[in-house]
Order: structure tokens, then sequence, then C-alpha cells
């Protein structure tokens, strides 16, 4: 029975993730691979990482930009509450950042990022992030690395409600209810979700003049509305499912401290993700065949600049992929993806279309203590076959029977123009080649359990990031901007994760603390004695360090959150940064259970020392606030 | 020796003001210069302001900001001098900062104005405000530094050019007219049809108004430069550029009247007399410059240009003798802009 749970679970998280899971679960999953004489497909030498369910937890009625800021290395370039988000890894930029929903890119098509302002944390039950060349096992275009949000079902004879409500200062309130419900054969899962915030915090505004006032921050609403449905069948050889996701979003975007106010600018953004899956298992192989239609709607008005700017966007997407044992220690996988892209906006010439298709082939081979990984794609688009992207990873593990790997990996990996890049006018470019990257990376990993209770979980990376043919947008001949391959990014780093727990009886306490350097670097250009050459990029910290300090016993738990951002240059040339800041968040709350139910009340001080920062020039952030959450969980 | 002594005076209030500023730039400037406007990007409230002093031969960076403790705002545009007071149009900001024309400090500000471009004087009490996106002009009580009224002109505007009792107000973004204000009434009096998206304007040594009309910000129309006479409103040469692919901008003229000056892939001189443009380039634009604004010395017609580079970093001022030979090249703020000279108090042409 154990081992049939077991194969169920593996038969889940493969086929969902277009991989194998690669949470903390992977060990336990793995074991039980070796002894059925099967084997993992986690990419061997790459870096992946899945984030805390009690992470997930606490940051439930928050959006991923928070989460992902104040718990892992990943930068966020954010404009405030709000204001859009937008990640980048190891130094990269907006746009090299994959996101996938279930293993299949959400990304806009025409932007080629996403706001993960609008991605609340609580709809998703696990968030996958994939480092550099990782990010090649979800699709290409993610020089940086990926985030892959994974919703799935719980295969038992259970009804699962819970309801979710916080609210908290500057207006903020939002509701989550799930209702999960089925056997061992049906699962559906229902998330309805808004979010309401006022954001009229006070700031103190330093730049009005000599002296500092405090101000409140106006015209900074954020409504968003949502829900997911998820329906999944599971016939013992297949699983079906059937998915939708809805959301819109309507905001009032706040402007900066220096320009006039009242501009009435607004961004309206609509989606609707409907997704088919089907994994199959048969002897050796495992079958996977999704297919998605992707609608994204964003509507932009600057009412003093008269811009109203309307943009509609739709992919259809087909992704197969075949999963092969090859003896007992070597496994086949090939993937094919094609995606059709369809923009109407008043912004191009007219209706675009773009149509892509990719190959990836890719082996993995465990022997023994060793691990290696290749994968090779090739992008089909429109007409013509880019140049084909690799990467290849090596494991090692250093002493049998425990949890040391020392990791290596090299990777190519290539972006095709967002069609703004392409389109937009004026400046888009149709002539845009590829960006293209090569990665370099070294990691060291540990697990251990000490005796008993102590469980420690350690990591070190170091990378190194050539960055070509980048796209930029900057001023030629013409009085407007346009789109080039002109830049030349070269980044190299290393990131660090700690982990210890100790649980005891009712005790459980745990420290976890991340830190990044990263040194991200303009390379040459056309200009002579270009000033920017060999600077750090702007916004990109060199210093990143969060650490979380957590602890309960019996219904009583508690923690505190430090996160240390460095300064960020806010001139290419360096001359001119945003000071470095550091922000503690306090979270408290007990948890009640009584047969069937549980309620967990928790109270969150965020910004608790109060401190006036910016993460962009000019853009205010909250001081101290307070939220009150309340969770309700029935079981059945 | 009573200047020398307020010289004095007043520069050591600023070395004991303002420990960022450690030379007495209010010297500087009494001896002559001209003030470059860096606007800096979009959103990005890293505009500035630089000044080119003749007595030193060099600039001086980020004044607004040593001297006041505040950043000047975003996208700062122009700047003009009526009096001690020096007027700097802060275009995203919304704004006009009003300091003194020699210590910097904050005077006033103006708040409250829709996307402001350039301010023009009618008189000592009076000023007109052009705004790239609403259809009225504001004006502005040079006495209380305040927005006194607002003249619908129908459409937005930018240049200013004041002749008698009229001013010429063009209609840039998007339009083809010169508008017609009578500075008595305040009220719109007349209209000019000229060519696409008039940009800039000046008037030659007979009171005759040369437009520079840039044939659209996407190169849609021919380029036009128009002579007007301002006395009765009409149209009386009009010099066509030969292909869409020429985007002119920034007409100048020195300052007997008779040369123009303007961009054009470099920087181009005309006669006022010449019966066609003129075919070659004066100063070329060497790869990796990216000419932006012109700047025409009235005494000895040097000629400043800035060069935004690539528009992110700090660029650069150029200057040139009368005769095309270069004199220095000394940077500037991000996106250096818009000039405006002052010189030596004989001397001075506003």
């Amino acid at each position: 029975m154990k081992y049939t749970l077991f194969y169920i679970v593996i038969l889940i998280s493969l086929p969902l993730n277009g991989q194998l899971s690669i949470e903390k679960d992977t060990f336990k999953i793995k074991e039980v691979i070796i002894s059925g004489n099967k084997f993992n497909s986690e990419a061997s030498g790459f870096k992946k990482k899945s984030i805390d369910s009690s992470i997930l937890v606490d940051y439930n009625n928050r959006n991923l930009a928070d989460m992902l800021s104040e718990n892992t290395g990943i930068f966020i370039k954010s404009y405030g509450m709000g204001g859009t988000a937008t990640p980048s890894f190891r130094g990269t930029g907006a746009g090299h950042t994959l996101v996938a929903w279930n293993g299949i890119n959400i990304g806009s098509p025409m932007l080629g990022q996403t706001d993960f302002s609008l991605i609340q944390v609580g709809l998703i039950d696990d968030i996958q992030i994939y480092y550099g060349g990782a990010s090649m096992i979800i699709n290409d275009g993610g020089l940086g690395g990926a985030i892959n949000l994974v919703t799935k079902p719980v295969w038992n004879k259970e009804t699962l409600i819970s309801l979710n409500t916080g609210i908290g200062s500057f207006g903020q309130y939002s509701g989550l209810m799930k209702v999960r419900a089925g056997n061992y054969n049906l699962q559906t899962v229902t998330k309805c979700y808004f979010q309401n915030s006022e954001n009229n915090f006070r700031y103190l505004n330093k730049e009005e003049g000599p002296e500092p006032v405090w101000q409140t921050r106006t015209d900074n609403q954020l409504r968003i509305h949502g829900f997911i449905q998820e329906l999944y069948f599971n016939n013992k050889k297949n699983i079906t499912s059937a998915k939708i996701w809805y959301q819109n979003s309507d905001r009032n975007l706040p402007a900066s401290m220096l320009t006039q106010p009242n501009t009435g600018e607004k961004q309206f953004d609509e989606s609707l993700t409907a997704m088919l899956n089907y994994d199959a298992s048969k002897g050796r192989s495992n079958y996977s065949f999704t297919s998605a239609w992707i609608m994204n709607k964003l509507n932009y008005v600057n009412r003093l600049a008269s811009i109203d700017s309307r943009n509609y966007s739709q992919i259809l997407t087909a992704k197969a992929s075949l999963e092969n044992s090859i003896g007992v220690n070597t496994k086949l996988k090939i993937v094919l993806d094609a995606q059709s892209s369809e923009v109407k906006s008043n912004n191009y010439d007219h209706n675009t279309t773009r149509n892509t298709a990719t190959l990836a082939v890719s082996a993995d081979r465990n022997v023994n203590r060793y691990g290696t990984s290749i994968l090779f794609r090739e992008i089909l688009d429109k007409d013509h076959f880019l140049i084909p992207d690799f990467n290849a990873g090596a494991q090692f593990r250093l002493i049998d029977g425990k949890e040391y790997y020392f990791k290596a990996s090299i990777s190519r990996n290539s972006k095709i123009p967002s069609m703004n890049d392409m389109y937009w006018v004026p400046g888009g470019n149709p002539d845009l080649k590829n960006e293209y990257a090569f990665i370099y990376e070294i990691s060291y990993e540990m697990k251990q359990n000490f005796s008993g209770p102590l469980k420690l979980i350690y990591n070190v990376s170091v990378f190194r990031y050539n960055i070509k043919d980048m796209i930029q947008w900057h001023p030629g001949v013409y009085s407007y901007w346009s789109a080039d391959n002109i830049k030349k990014v070269n980044s190299k780093g290393v990131e660090s994760s700690l982990s210890l727990d100790y649980t005891l009886n009712n005790l459980r306490t745990g420290v976890r603390a991340d830190y990044s350097y990263t040194i991200a670097q303009a390379g040459g250009s056309n200009i002579e004695n270009d000033v920017s050459s060999g600077k750090q990029l702007m916004y990109i910290p060199e210093h990143q360090a969060n650490a979380l300090l957590s602890f309960g016993y019996k219904i009583f738990y508690s923690s505190w959150m430090f996160n240390f951002t460095g300064k960020r240059y806010i001139t290419v040339d360096n001359s001119k940064y945003l000071p470095g800041y550091i922000l503690n968040n306090l979270n408290t709350g007990i948890k009640l259970s009584l047969k069937s139910t549980s309620i967990d009340i928790n109270f969150e001080v965020r910004n608790f020392f109060n401190i006036n920062y910016q993460s962009i020039a000019y853009y205010p952030l909250p001081g101290r606030s307070y939220m009150v959450k309340i969770l309700f969980q029935l079981v059945k | 020796m009573k200047n020398l002594v307020k010289i004095v005076i007043v520069s050591l209030l600023i070395v004991s003001c303002n420990k960022s500023a450690d030379y007495p730039i209010s010297n500087y400037i009494l001896r002559g210069g001209a003030f470059i406007v860096n606007e800096g990007n979009f959103r990005s409230g890293n505009g500035s302001l630089s000044f080119y002093s003749y007595d030193s031969l060099k600039i001086f960076n980020d004044l607004f900001v040593n001297a006041n403790g505040r950043p000047l705002g975003d996208v700062p545009n122009s700047m003009a001098i009526k009096g001690n007071n020096a007027y700097i149009v802060v275009n995203n900001s919304g704004k006009i900062e009003i300091i003194d024309q020699s210590t910097l400090k904050s005077l006033a500000t103006i708040q409250g104005l829709n996307s402001p471009r350039n301010i023009s004087f009618i008189s000592d009490n009076k000023a007109y405000v052009s705004s790239l996106y609403s259809d009225s002009v504001a004006i502005i009580n040079l006495n209380t530094f305040s927005i006194s009224g607002y003249i619908n002109i129908r459409r937005t505007s930018e240049s200013i050019a004041i002749a008698g009792n009229n001013a010429f107000i063009a209609n840039w973004a998007q339009g083809k007219e010169i508008m017609v204000v009578n500075t008595t009434n305040d009220r719109l009096v007349d209209s000019i049809e000229v060519g696409n998206e008039p940009e800039s304007m000046v008037f030659d040594r007979y009171g005759m108004l040369w437009v520079l009309c840039n044939g659209g910000w996407m190169r849609q129309y021919y380029a036009k430069l128009v002579e007007i006479n301002p006395s009765v409103n009409k149209v009386v040469k009009t010099f066509t550029f030969p292909t869409k692919e020429e985007s002119p901008t920034c007409l100048k003229i020195d300052g007997l009247g008779q040369t123009l000056y303007y961009l054009d892939d470099g920087v181009r001189q005309m006669d006022i007399n010449s019966t066609s443009l003129p075919a070659t380039t004066f100063i070329i634009q060497e790869s990796g410059e990216s000419f932006y604004k012109l700047g025409i010395n009235p005494v000895n017609s040097d000629i400043f240009v800035t060069d935004a580079v690539d528009n992110t970093q700090r660029g650069y001022v150029l200057i040139f003798k009368n005769d095309g030979s270069f004199v220095t090249k000394q940077q500037a703020g991000i996106i250096p802009g818009s000039m405006f000279f002052k010189l030596t108090f004989e001397t001075t042409n506003d």
C-alpha cells in the first residue's frame, strides 16, 4: 500500500512538473525509485529549489514578489505597494525569468515578462525555482532562471474547506476560499479569491524640500479578483486533468515623488488560462500531453498624456513529452512544444502572430555516486531554426549514503525577443535576433540529519553568465527609441543558503538564511569611452541577505524575518545609488485544532522598525504596517 | 570694489552653507557662461542643472541639488532668466523652480502646471508657459510666483516667441500651426499654418520669425523651414527638406540675427538670405555621438552642442568657435538639453 501511494505521488509530480519534482520530498521519492529500478530525472548537476510549505502558508495572502524577495536571493524590482514588481535572477533582466504554471509558460508574449505583484502565493501549492540552465527543463527563454507555479491535488478520500481572510493597514483586506473534494480517482479543487488595498500609506518625503515632510500616498488602489478550478481524474494508469485560472486586476499606478500628481494612470489586467493535461505510464515509458490556451489583456490609461493603450494577446500551446528508460541507469526524454501567439494592440501596426516550436532531447544517467545529464534544444522561430541550445551537468555524491553533493553545469540558453521588442510602434525592430547566454555554475549541497531532532540543509553556488546580443531600447537617429541587440552583460556571483531545524516533542525551532552576492556588469559597446562599461548594472544589489528565525511551542508559533538589500546604483556610471536597507517582520499566532477543524489566528508586523526606504528611486514604500489573518480549515 | 566685497560675501555664504559645493559657483556664474538643463530620464528624477563657465573653461554639475539639498525634479526642460531670477521649467514634475540666478538658492516653486515646457516673459510681471498635453497656455504672475490664469489656444504648445503685443506659440506635438495670442488681453487672435510639428523659432535681425517644422516625430511628413512676417502673420518663404528622413531640430540664430543654425545629422549653418537649405554639414556628428540640443552664444557666436551619448550615461557639451573649430568637450548631466547663456553684465542678451 505504501509503495502504491508513493508510486501515485511519483506519477503526479512527474508529469505535472514536466520532470520529476525537486522539493524536499525528492529525496524520499528518489530512494523508492532506486529500489524500484527506476531513475530520477532531476537534471543532475543543476540547481533547483522548492519553497518550504510553511513559508507559503505565512505568505498565502501576499504576492509572489514579497515572498521571493524575503525568502530567496532573487532580487525584486518593485514600484511599491500596488505597483508592478519584476524579478531579477543573478543580475539578469525582468524578461529573463521564465514563469510557468504547471510547466506551461504563462508570461505575456508582448512584454516577455510577468508582474509578480499580481500573483497571490495562497493559490499555489508548490513554488519551484530553477536557477540558470536548470530553467531549460521547463522551456527556453529563462536565461536567469524559471519559476514554476505548481497546483496539485491530494489523492485521498476527504473534503477540505479552508477560508483565509486578512485585514491590515492601508486598507488591505483579502479573502481566499479553497475547496478540495474527491476520492482516489477523482479530485476537484476550487479556489476563489479577492484582494483589495488602498495603499494609502504615510511616507517621509525628503525630495520635496530641504526639510522632510510627511505625505500620504494617493491614487494607489489595487483590486484583484479571480478563481482557479481544477479537475483531476486518475485511472491508475493515467491521470487526466483540466484547469482554469481566471484573474482580473484593476489598479491606479502610483507616480514617483517627483512627478506631477493626478496623471490618471491606470492599468487593467485580465488573464484566463485553460489547460488540459494527460499523463500516462506504460512499462518503462511515461507520456505527457498538455495543451493550454492563455489569454492576456492589458489596458493602460494615462489621462494626462491622452494615452489609451489596449493590448490583447492569446497563446495556444501544445506540449508533448515522452520519457523512456534505457537500461537501469539511463533515461531519455523528448519534449516537443509548439506555441502560436497572437497579439492585437493599438500600439502595433496590425494584428501580429508568431509561431514557434521547440524540440528538446535530454538524457540523464545515474551510476553509483555519479549523475550526469545533457539536454539539446532546437527552436524553430517562424520559418528559421535558431542556433541550438544545450546544457550539460554532472554531480557527484561525496560519500555513499550521505546527502553531500558536488554539482557542476554549463549551459547555452537563448530567448527569442518579446513581441513588443519586435512590433511595438514606434521603435519595435522585427529584425531582432534572439538573446543568448552562456552559463557556468558550480555548487555544493548537503543535507544532514544529526542525531535525532536536528536537521541541516546547506547550499552554496558560484555562477557566471555571459549574456550576448541582449536587447536594449536606445535612442537612435529617430526621435523615438528603438530596440536592438546591442547590450552585453557579464554577471557572476555566489549564492548560499542554510536551513537548520530542531524539533523535539512540542518544541519546533528553525533558522533559515540566504545570502547572495551578484556582480552584473555591462559589457563593452560601440560608444567611445563608454563610462557604463564594466560598471554594475543599475538596480542590481551586490549584496542581499535574508534570515528567518522561527519558533513554535504547542499551539503557539512566531517568527522573525530579516531582510537586507544592499545599495543599488541608479546611474549607469555608478555615481549615484540608493542606500541599502534592513527590514524586519514579526509574525506570531496560535493554531487551534479540534477534531476535523482547525483555526489559525495570526498577527503580523511588517517593517517593524519603521524604516524609510526605496526600492526604485523616488517611489516611496510603506513604514510599519500590521495585518491580522484568520485561517479556518475543515477536513472531513 | 563694492561688487567684489559682495561677491566675496556671497561666496563665503555659499561655502559656509553648503558643504557639497566647495567652490564659489556664484563667482563663476557672475563672470559668464551657459546654464545647461540636463533632462535626465523620464520618471527617473535624475535631471540636473549644470553651468559652463567661461572663466574656468569647465562645467560645474549638480548645481540645483548642491544649492538646495533636493533634486531638481523629473525632466527639467528649459530655463530662462528675468532680472535676478532664473526659472527652470520641470516638465514631468509639472512645476517651475525659481532660483536666484547666482546663488542658485530656491526662491519659490510654482506647482500644478500641466506638463510645462517653456517659459517666455511678456513683461516684468507676466510670463507664458507652454504645455505638451493641455490645450492651454498658463499665465504666470511673476510677482506672486503663481498661476494667474490660462489662455485656451485649443492646441498643445511648445516654443513661444514674443514680438510687439503678440506671442507666437508653436503647436508642436502633432500640430502644424503657430497660434497668435495678444499679450495685452491674453486672447487668441490668429493662427498661421506652417509645416508639420513646428518645433523651434527665432527672430532674425529684421524681426522676421523663422520656424523649423521637423515633419513629425515618426517622420511622416517633409520637414520645413518657414519664414513668417510677424506683423501680418503671413508666411513669406518656405524651404522644404529634400527627404522625409531629414528631421531637423533646434533652430537657433547668432547674436547678429544673421546666421541660422539647426541640428540635422550634425550642425547646419544657413544665412538668412540664402535661397536654399545648406547641403553640407557645418559640424559633423562623430560615431557614438548623439547631438541633442544646440545653443549659440549671442555675443561671440560660439556654438554649443549637447551630446546625449546613449541617453543613460552622463552626456557632454561640445563647444566650437564660430568658424566650426573645436574648443572643448565637457561632461554634463544625463541628457544635457537646452542651454541658457548667462553672459557678463555688459554683454547679457537675454
